[in-house]
């Protein structure tokens, strides 16, 4: 995908946009076809954008066009009253298209619900009703008429065709710039699986309320520009709709989530319906094309041209390749390099409690079951801590509470000493919580590498901005994976693993994350002997290295082995506490795993 | 205007917002789907019983259970020619799908229809009947108190049958449902069906009500949808509370400040999201709170 995206900047690109510079040129009489090429690069324009949310992000809007009219009536209205020429008012149409995303972004991008498509639409509409009713400034139904420069009474069409073709490398340059950041990679590992991209430290709403707003910036732009190029702006709802369902149609066609695609797709796209109208005639008719066509594409192109293209090229390349077969010793074996460097935090830790975790008082409810009832529990400093208890004993629910999955009814969780009951998964990441999940959730489209430079330590501008390899992270990735005895697997992806190398490999990321403790849910879970004894050695080598291990596990004497302090969880509440042999003879655990009649005849494993 | 009047009319109004409602929650609940095609089932729906009634000048309520099943069966097969296959890509992709359909749709209507506005007027259209002061039109009675009636049947038949306790089931776990000898694509179908079911009885409660052409069908997208993500996604009752909401709102407005009154709603609904991004009744589901 990463190789994909790096990939683009290839000859074919190039020689178009040569051949775009050069046909009113070269060429004469091309009135009507650059005005046909304006619209095509208009959509080219708006469908990059819409690519950057819908696509890399995958948060589909059906409203964008909503956009360009704002940097439409921008240009209009503020031309008017400025007495300039809309077109230089762009920049402008840009900044009030972008806050008006912001805003509704603020609004509905905070959770993860469905409703954000809907309010697309819903936004889409209140801004042409708006723009109707609001006769005072927009001239209501009826429209404003944009007055044309003296320029465009001799040629019309050909500054505005460069003007276009301007904005659309801007979009496609903001579009790379935008994929090959940080904040790029934290889209597409959002799209893969949101929940886990914020427990490594992504901060989920800041980054899709910026790729949202940053999707309404070439729309605003380009709107300014269009308003002028046409003379007039009217609110029509039916041309607003259209104009979305083209624009969507053509990032679909051309390739959601590539940086051609969408270009491509608005070629292709506008081309096609010209030549539809000269061949049919019928605007009624295109209607119903065009919601043929977008019901075929997303049936049997989802992916679009772009990546149907390539994955055949992809696939041919790799059937002549020799097939790797793997090293099942590696993979048993850990490496014996000093780890204290690659995981120890650069910043300092506090150290004013002697408790790296705490949970005191935690009430979790669900309906009438009361799930967890007044726990308090305390995670030693650089301890391996176990918590068992049967099924239904509360042990996910509060490992949910501290990991902030769940937000407890009552209680408070405490790390390093502050209280971070409230707040979000992302934040406890970059405090130094990891978690491991007891299915894994790797970003199975990505390579390991890049899963493992995923994670984020901390949120800035500046590190959204930055390359998405830039920094030390490869380098330290590649360290950890040596350490794990994952290296062979680095340009693999993720779904190409089995279910134990996952783990492996989900345990690294985390580690990236530099934790001062790390959360394992049920690490030992369906995975075979070799690899359960593999990440014993690696949990007491991270421990040795100073990491707090906290283990969720069903496999008791795993954790027996293991761990310094066992908690044993029953109907919700803290039944025991103690060292693995306490635990171990301790006639209530015995009691609360296998009910009273066991008693007898049970001893020391 | 009277303000108990406008409150009854918006309550008349309510109940067929409920009932279309209901319909998009019951998909979205059961299949993941947000079906913003289903302002075009009502259009569809709306446009064929005028045909019928101009044809034939039959009286057009006795059209409800012919357009209800009507739609039952082209939403079931929608569902088994289309989403189904496209379902396992996730929302994203079937809520494009079903922008298709609504466009397609759109198109097949405006071909046969034309883009004008056509209205059934049966010859109680313009009669009405008083309860004190109060004025009540007989299409709005009819409409409020169908709608209700209809949105209760289908709700007993969620409670009460063997089928509906499937549905349910299936809306919470698809899997476990499975295990349990559901299956998710029967389920799905109905649900569906009923979806679209009851965009056909609302077409012909909206053809009586008001003057309807194909482009019309985005101003009920945008209602229904509001109206689903402010009662919170997938929550019958929400859909219900906030059915009544808009239709008392828009009744009031539509009174006072006639223009604004769509821009009202949608801006309350911003509102309301600000401080409930779930939506009045709606949960918070536990992805949610990963993000």
């Amino acid at each position: 995908m990463i190789a994909a995206l790096k990939r683009p900047s290839g000859f074919l690109p190039v020689i178009l946009i040569g051949l775009l510079i050069l046909y009113p040129i070269l060429a004469s009489d091309t009135r009507y076809e650059e005005s046909v090429l304006i619209i095509c690069m208009l959509y080219a324009i708006m469908a990059s954008g819409w690519n950057l949310i819908s696509g890399l992000a995958g948060y589909v809007s059906l409203g964008h066009s909503v956009y360009l009219y704002m940097g439409m009536y921008t240009g209009a209205i503020l031309g008017k009253a400025w007495e300039i020429d809309a077109m230089w008012l762009a920049p402008l149409g840009a900044v009030t298209a972008g806050l008006l995303a912001l805003v509704v972004g603020l609004i509905v991008l905070r959770t993860r619900s469905h409703s954000f498509v809907i309010i697309t639409i819903a936004v889409l509409l209140l801004g042409m009703l708006v723009a109707a009713n609001w006769r005072g400034l927009t001239g209501g139904s009826d429209g404003f008429i944009v007055k044309q420069p003296s320029w465009a009474k001799d040629n019309p069409t050909t500054p505005y065709y460069y003007i276009f073709l301007g904005i659309l490398l801007l979009t496609v340059a903001l579009s790379a710039f935008i994929m090959r950041s940080r904040l790029g990679a934290g889209l597409v590992a959002i799209r893969n699986d949101e929940g886990k991209a914020a427990s490594i430290g992504i901060n989920t709403t800041l980054y899709k309320v910026t790729a949202y707003t940053l999707s309404a910036v070439p729309f605003g732009f380009a709107g300014a520009v269009y308003g002028q190029f046409l003379g007039f702006v009217t609110p029509s709802l039916v041309v607003a709709i259209l104009m979305s369902v083209f624009l969507v149609l053509a990032a679909l066609v051309g390739g959601r989530g590539t940086l051609w695609g969408p270009v491509i797709g608005g070629f292709l796209v506008w081309l096609l319906n010209e030549v539809g109208t000269i061949a049919a005639g019928e605007f009624r008719a295109r209607l119903l094309i065009m919601g043929v066509v977008l019901i075929l594409v997303v049936m049997f192109m989802p992916m679009g041209l772009l990546p149907t293209i390539r994955n055949f090229v992809k696939k041919r390349r790799e059937s002549k390749s020799a097939v790797n077969f793997i090293d099942q010793k590696s993979i048993a074996a850990v490496s014996d390099v000093d780890i204290s460097k690659i995981i120890a935090r650069t910043r300092q830790q506090s150290e004013g409690s002697s408790h790296i975790l705490e949970v005191k008082g935690i009430v979790k409810r669900f309906g009438g079951v009361t799930a967890v009832n007044d726990v308090d529990m305390a995670i030693e400093r650089g301890s391996i801590t176990g918590l068992i208890g049967p099924n239904g004993s509360g042990k996910t629910t509060l490992f949910n509470c501290m990991t902030g999955t769940f937000r407890p009814d009552e209680g408070v969780v405490l790390l390093d000493g502050e209280n971070i009951t409230r707040d979000r998964v992302w934040t406890r990441a970059h405090d130094g919580l990891g978690r491991t999940f007891q299915i894994t959730r790797l970003f199975k489209s990505m390579t390991v590498l890049d899963n493992l430079v995923a994670p984020l330590e901390t949120t800035s501008v500046r590190q959204m901005v930055a390359g998405r390899y830039s920094g030390d992270e490869v380098e330290r990735a590649r360290e950890v994976l040596d350490f794990m005895g994952l290296a062979q697997f680095e340009k693999q992806d993720a779904a190409a693993l089995s279910f134990g190398q996952q783990k492996l490999v989900e345990l690294a990321q985390v580690l990236m994350l530099r934790p001062g403790i790390i959360l394992l849910d049920e690490p030992a879970s369906g995975i075979n002997p070799t690899l359960i004894e593999k990440l014993a050695t690696v949990i007491r080598r991270l421990n040795d290295a100073g990491t707090t291990v906290l283990i969720v596990e069903h496999n008791i004497p795993l954790v027996l082995s293991l761990c310094d302090t066992v908690h044993v969880l029953s109907g919700g509440e803290v039944l025991t506490s103690g060292t693995p042999d306490q635990i171990r003879n301790d006639p209530q655990v015995i009691e609360a795993y296998l009910g009273p009649d066991h008693m007898v005849g049970v001893g020391n494993e | 205007m009277d303000l108990l009047q406008v409150i009854a009319f918006g309550v008349l109004l309510g109940g067929v917002y409920a009932l279309l409602a209901s319909g998009v929650t019951l998909i979205f609940g059961v299949l993941d789907v947000v079906n913003v095609a289903q302002g075009s089932f009502l259009v569809f729906s709306a446009l064929f019983t005028w045909q019928i009634w101009s044809l034939l000048g039959l009286e057009p309520l006795l059209l409800v259970p012919v357009m209800g099943l009507l739609m039952f069966v082209i939403g079931w097969a929608i569902y088994r020619g289309l989403l189904v296959r496209v379902a396992p890509q996730g929302p994203g992709m079937t809520v494009l799908l079903m922008f298709g359909v609504a466009i397609a749709m759109e198109g097949v209507l405006n071909i046969v229809f034309g883009n004008e506005f056509k209205s059934v007027t049966p010859p109680y259209f313009t009669s009405s009947f008083k309860i004190g002061e109060i004025v009540i039109p007989y299409p709005q009675m009819i409409s409020g108190v169908l709608a209700v009636v209809v949105l209760g049947g289908i709700y007993v038949y969620l409670r009460k049958s063997w089928a509906g306790r499937a549905l349910r089931a299936s809306a919470q776990n698809k899997d476990g449902a499975a295990l349990v000898g559901i299956s998710a694509t029967k389920a799905s179908s109905l649900a569906f069906g009923i979806g679209a079911m009851t965009a056909g009885v609302g077409g012909v409660l909206l053809a009586i009500m008001y003057p309807v052409y194909p482009a019309t069908q985005y101003d009920w997208i945008a209602r229904l949808l509001g109206i689903i993500v402010l009662g919170g996604m997938g929550s019958i009752p929400g859909a219900i509370i906030a059915s009544m909401l808009l239709g008392i709102s828009e009744s009031i407005a539509s009174a006072y400040v006639p223009q604004w009154a769509p821009v009202f709603f949608y801006g309350a609904i911003l509102v309301i999201l600000l401080f409930r991004p779930h939506g009045l009744l709606g949960e918070k589901t536990r992805e949610d709170v990963a993000a």
